[in-house]
């Protein structure tokens, strides 16, 4: 066996960070959830998320390590502050391949004492088109037991409008290379503007990936987007030191300007 | 200005190799990544903009040759990295193979690393 699978697969060799989703009302910001983002063993090349799922997905193995990744997901998350939703990954692929994974996934919700409409799926896929009547049964499953579903990285790779179509969430987080810049970059806003009719038809949430500064925050609320993640507010954390932290995340920004003119 | 640091892969799955290649590289000035096997040295290139590239031709048994795989995959991603691969057991053929797929420079095992880094320096234009 790979040394690196087996090392991924020791207990608590992968460890869980959680970033907030903010949300931005006109005179005071809301913790709406927090994003489960997966670290493998530090010192190690796995260390980078993207590195680690690129790996297990070139072995095959992608699926397996989304259920660890959920696992320690659900069980990091009982330190949290609040009741916000609680964000978490998972591969398309996975949803299709594991045998019963609506039931494994809210059985291992149940056992960790969460709520299923405080659970929230992102899906990200790498590997369209799926097999999509097990697609769809899974997400229906889910959805009917509560769970929110999003799609993850809107905008690029396989995130696309037929993962809308299939999927049918009811949050689309909007890939960081539409957000990041969007403030000098008409073309970026543009995008956002479609995102933001299409999010609203489908009766979705739009979310925005890698805001960092307050001048593309304005472009976002100006459009409508008024959920948004990134480092403007916090970098990824144990959830010990975010609970210890969440105070100060939700002192401003909020631009000055916007006050006022949102909800 | 400061100059913008290099980044290195290198990809052996002996760790004396790797621990020493690191440790070199590291002090005459570049970012470098180690991986040991070859879907490790794959997701790291996919994430990576590497200027440089020192690959084992055989990751797994005597007589593989994933490293010829890597050259592979740099190249359809249109990697510019440069390649440096080392084998203890070339064959011309493999060799012919290996330039063929775009190898930099192919390096019979066992060198001296200042052999390496000297081949290195050549091919990243000086280190930083």
């Amino acid at each position: 066996m790979s040394p690196i699978l087996h090392r991924l697969r020791q207990p608590g060799a992968i460890r869980i960070e959680f970033q907030p989703i903010v949300r931005v009302h006109a005179d005071h910001l809301e913790i709406y959830a927090f994003e489960a983002l997966a670290r493998g063993p530090r010192g190690t090349s796995m260390e980078r998320p993207a590195v680690m799922f690129e790996y297990a997905r070139r072995k095959g193995t992608e699926s397996e390590i989304d259920l660890i990744c959920i696992a320690q997901a659900l069980i990091s998350s009982a330190a949290l502050p609040g009741r916000p939703l609680i964000s978490i990954n998972v591969h398309g692929a996975t949803l299709t391949s594991v045998p019963d994974f609506a039931e494994r996934f809210l059985n291992s919700a149940e056992a960790y004492g969460h709520s299923p409409n405080r659970l929230m799926l992102e899906i990200v896929e790498y590997r369209a088109p799926w097999a999509i009547e097990t697609f769809r049964a899974t997400l229906d499953e889910l959805r009917d037991a509560g769970v929110h579903i999003a799609v993850d990285d809107l905008g690029v790779g396989a995130s696309n409008y037929q993962m809308i179509v299939d999927a049918h969430p009811d949050h689309l987080k909007i890939d960081r290379h539409l957000v990041h810049g969007c403030s000098r970059d008409p073309w970026r806003k543009a995008v956002l503007q479609s995102v933001v009719t299409l999010a609203h038809a489908c009766a979705a949430t739009p979310i925005a990936e890698g805001i960092e500064d307050l001048a593309d925050l304005e472009v976002l609320l100006e459009t409508g987007i008024d959920t948004v993640q990134g480092w403007l507010y916090a970098q990824s954390m144990p959830a010990l030191e975010l609970a210890a932290k969440s105070a100060q995340i939700l002192s401003p920004p909020i631009p000055q300007r916007m006050k006022g003119s949102c909800t | 200005m400061a100059a913008v640091m290099k980044r290195l892969l290198i990809v052996d799955n002996e760790e004396t190799i790797l621990f020493a290649l690191q440790r070199y590289f590291t002090r005459v000035g570049f970012i470098v990544d180690c991986a040991r096997e070859l879907e490790e040295a794959e997701a790291l290139a996919t994430h990576t903009p590497y200027d440089l590239v020192i690959a084992d031709l055989a990751l797994t048994t005597i007589g593989s040759t994933e490293g010829l795989e890597i050259i592979r995959y740099l190249r359809n991603a249109r990697s510019s990295a440069r390649v440096i691969m080392l084998t203890a057991h070339g064959s011309p053929g493999i060799k012919r193979e290996a330039y063929r797929r775009g190898v930099d420079v192919f390096l019979d095992k066992p060198r001296p690393l200042a052999e390496i880094a000297r081949v290195a320096e050549r091919l990243t234009g000086g280190f930083a």
